[in-house]
């Protein structure tokens, strides 16, 4: 019997987990896959997918703790964010277009709208062109002076690569050695001035990410910045990292590899989960329930010819996926919280924090032997 | 019929979304596996109703079931690649080593008839350099210690005659190596006053999946199968000490002997300490261990993670007063059964081990729990902690309790 069950381990799902175990003793997360934060950018914005500087569902003073505590626990876990809500910067995307973010990783650095910028590509890694990417920057950013180099990681590969696997080559300090001295003698030899800034893709190491920034910013004495863009992006596999091992540490119980099927409901209060790992079926009971599934894109809602369907608790749901009546133990989260809350699909970014920090207020509130009100 | 056809599977519903590949412990190590995205779904969907492409990239594969974890779109990731290697294997041919590794029982056997011998041999420098030369296993690699008086030896019962019965399957590592583990497993139960039996019993075929012998590891699938599901119609539980033997009863069975009675079995099958953890939801558990002062540190193998049952041991063994235990934040040890073993592989074995191993030394404990052999194997090499297996524990506080006498450390 678990004080809490939280379904899904993206984003919402393991904020709640973390921040729920500083009240609740048992806490377990049930999920089939890894959630979706290894195909975000690592990046938050205040509407994913947007330019939008303000968001109807995001609570201003909420958010503004929520955030707080998340930058917190990043800066304990050792990848620390950086930005404000008030204040989103610009930054490039690894397709070259500026968008802007309300936090973001050491990793980052906002791009500027004059200068000069030089963007660095690997010949094994086909996701990044420079090429394609000055194009676009370029468009975004008509004062700015662009360089584009590529050079090569080195390594033999038997598979197609991409920004994870250089990130992990760069963790390595002879592989960064061998790009740096790349990019040095092509900046001779092309004549390239030294710019403001460096562009590289997602891609800056993972363990080593420190080291490695460092080592590019002090070698090419400017500034480096990644330029997330089609996952996996290395800004995105480190938070997910840190994140899943903090709440390892922290000893919350993984159910993993599992699909939640259906629930038991007794007097508006569920009591139980169906979970089923391959064959095998099991209950998994609780106290309370937060259910953070990721709405349509996440597995959490389904979308069917007479309308959304809720695939986890087996509810009716209204014309958004939200509950039609939410049994009082229960906590939606994130996406599921109804695809009103949603622009393009996708929540992520900032709702996803404010969302996991509401969630852990509600389950202390119950806790503590108040009702949820959802 | 045992036959290596692709089960009917999943791959259509795969993204491309490199969740997989991402989370794939190899693959961020070694460029030199093609990666589960690649082996898997997109090697199937670009063979089916087409020429079968035999690509050597699946060898690196070490089965370990990350990538069914990671999938968010339920393809059967894992599956998929087993049939590659197992394809690859069947046109290309495997070397004698490998048909030597995947027969971890007859190797037990005959290695444990030898038992001190087999053991001093495996220690001699000049031994060991010579199979490095003839068999391509690696002269620095930690060998398991083989025991003369095997669990066989020792314990013959066959049925059980309590209320609740367990059919024990105990996996080649607790009958060969590690007996104690075995032992302490039928002492905790006999605690619980529950009878363990031990049916007729084959490897699990896991290290012949492993290798690509799937044919070879259906065989003892279909044996085991059929010789524990006249237990479980008697009303017997199957319980095991050991995560890789689990996870082929409980999944692998299932997705590729794809038969009734391997589904009909899987119902029946629990990992030991989700079985005593049950017990004591049930109110069934006796719970009174003896105080054991000690703080160990939990390892998750990967068999354990992809079970999707959350960590049991650490549930269980928080229950014996006094002992403190953390789970590791650890990846993927990098043992992988008999993969560790192999010469051309041991590199990556070791780069694997490199970061558990750190993880392990960061933890606030002076020892790990852990259920897996290999994994001890790979932890006993790298770490300077001894390693010791949930049952072993729980026994120790059982007995602690029953003599009131303190408990070695």
């Amino acid at each position: 019997m678990y004080d809490v069950v939280i379904v899904g381990r993206g984003l919402t799902g393991l904020l709640s987990a973390i921040w729920s175990k500083k009240f609740a003793e048992k806490v377990a997360v049930v999920a089939q896959g890894t959630g979706k934060v290894v195909q975000s950018t690592g990046l938050f914005d205040i509407t994913p997918g947007n330019e939008e500087t303000e968001n109807p569902f995001i609570k201003t003073d909420v958010a503004e703790k929520a955030v707080a505590k998340f930058k917190e626990l990043m800066k304990q876990l050792d990848y620390p964010y950086q930005g404000s809500l008030e204040k989103p910067v610009p930054v490039v995307t690894g397709a070259g277009f500026v968008k802007y973010t309300t936090l973001y990783p050491e990793t980052i650095t906002p791009v500027p709208s004059t200068g000069h910028v030089v963007i660095v590509g690997f010949e094994e890694i086909a996701d990044f062109q420079p090429a394609y990417v000055k194009g676009n920057l370029q468009t975004e950013r008509p004062e700015l002076n662009i360089d584009t180099i590529k050079v090569r990681l080195g390594e033999k590969s038997l598979r197609t690569l991409t920004q994870n696997d250089a990130a992990r080559l760069l963790d390595r300090k002879e592989i960064r050695n061998g790009v740096i001295k790349q990019i040095k003698s092509q900046m001779a030899e092309k004549n390239i001035e030294q710019p403001r800034l460096f562009i590289f893709p997602a891609s800056l190491g993972i363990a080593n990410w420190r080291e490695a920034v460092q080592d590019f910013h002090e070698a090419l004495g400017t500034p480096v910045t990644e330029a997330p863009g089609m996952p996996p992006n290395a800004t995105a596999i480190r938070l997910e990292e840190k994140l899943t091992k903090e709440a390892i540490r922290l000893g919350i119980r993984f159910y993993l590899d599992t699909e939640v099927t259906g629930s038991t409901i007794e007097d508006n209060k569920v009591v139980s989960l169906t979970i089923k790992n391959n064959s095998k079926v099991n209950t998994l009971k609780g106290a309370n329930f937060i259910i953070a599934g990721g709405g349509v894109l996440g597995g959490g809602l389904t979308v069917t010819a007479k309308g959304l369907k809720d695939s986890i608790l087996g509810l009716d749901v209204d014309e958004f996926g939200r509950y039609k009546v939410c049994p009082e133990n229960v906590i939606p989260a994130g996406a599921t919280l109804g695809t009103k809350m949603l622009k393009f699909g996708i929540t992520g970014g900032i709702f996803s924090i404010q969302s996991g920090y509401e969630s852990c207020l509600k389950l202390e509130e119950s806790l503590a032997g108040g009702i949820i009100h959802a | 019929m045992l036959s290596t056809a692709y089960p009917k599977a999943s791959f259509d519903q795969c993204i491309k979304c490199n969740a997989c590949v991402v989370n794939c412990p190899v693959s961020n190590v070694t460029l030199e596996f093609g990666g589960p995205k690649h082996m898997g779904p997109e090697l199937k969907r670009l063979v089916e109703n087409n020429e079968y492409i035999n690509d050597s990239r699946i060898d690196y594969c070490t089965m370990c079931g990350n990538c069914d974890i990671a999938c968010p779109e339920n393809v059967h990731v894992f599956t998929l690649n087993a049939f590659a290697k197992a394809r690859h294997i069947e046109l290309t041919g495997s070397k004698f080593r490998d048909l030597i590794l995947s027969n971890a029982e007859s190797v037990g056997k005959l290695a444990s008839a030898f038992g001190p011998i087999t053991n001093a041999a495996m220690k001699t420098k000049p031994i060991r350099k010579i199979m490095e030369g003839i068999m391509d296993i690696p002269a620095e690699r930690r060998f398991p210690e083989y025991r003369f008086k095997n669990f066989k030896r020792i314990y013959k019962k066959k049925t059980a005659n309590t209320e609740r019965k367990i059919a024990y399957f105990v996996g080649c590592s607790a009958m060969y190596n590690n007996p104690e583990v075995a032992e302490a497993f039928v002492k905790v139960m006999e605690y619980n006053g529950i009878e363990v039996a031990v049916p007729d019993q084959k490897c699990c075929g896991v290290p012949m999946f492993a290798n690509g012998k799937m044919k070879q590891g259906l065989k003892n699938a279909e044996y085991n199968v059929k010789s524990f599901l006249e237990y479980t119609r008697k009303g017997y539980d199957v319980v095991l000490t050991c995560t890789s033997c689990t996870t082929a009863l409980k999944k692998e069975y299932t997705h590729f002997l794809k038969t009734e009675e391997a589904f009909e079995l899987a119902e029946h099958v629990y990992d030991a300490d989700e079985y005593l953890r049950m017990l004591n939801e049930t109110g069934e558990l006796n719970t009174n261990f003896g105080e054991v002062n000690e703080k160990a540190g939990y390892y998750t193998p990967c068999h354990m993670k992809t079970q999707g049952i959350g960590n049991p041991a650490v549930d269980v063994l928080s229950l014996i007063p006094g002992y403190e235990i953390s789970t590791v934040p650890a990846d993927c040890c990098g043992q992988c059964g008999t993969y560790g073993f192999k010469k051309e592989k041991y590199e990556v074995s070791m780069a694997l081990g490199k970061s558990m191993a750190e993880a392990i030394e960061e933890d606030d404990s002076t020892y790990t729990v852990t259920e897996c052999g290999m994994c001890t194997n790979q932890l006993l090499q790298l770490t300077s902690k001894k390693v010791k297996h949930p049952m072993t524990v729980l026994a120790e506080a059982y007995e602690k309790a029953a003599s009131k006498e303190p408990v070695k450390a």
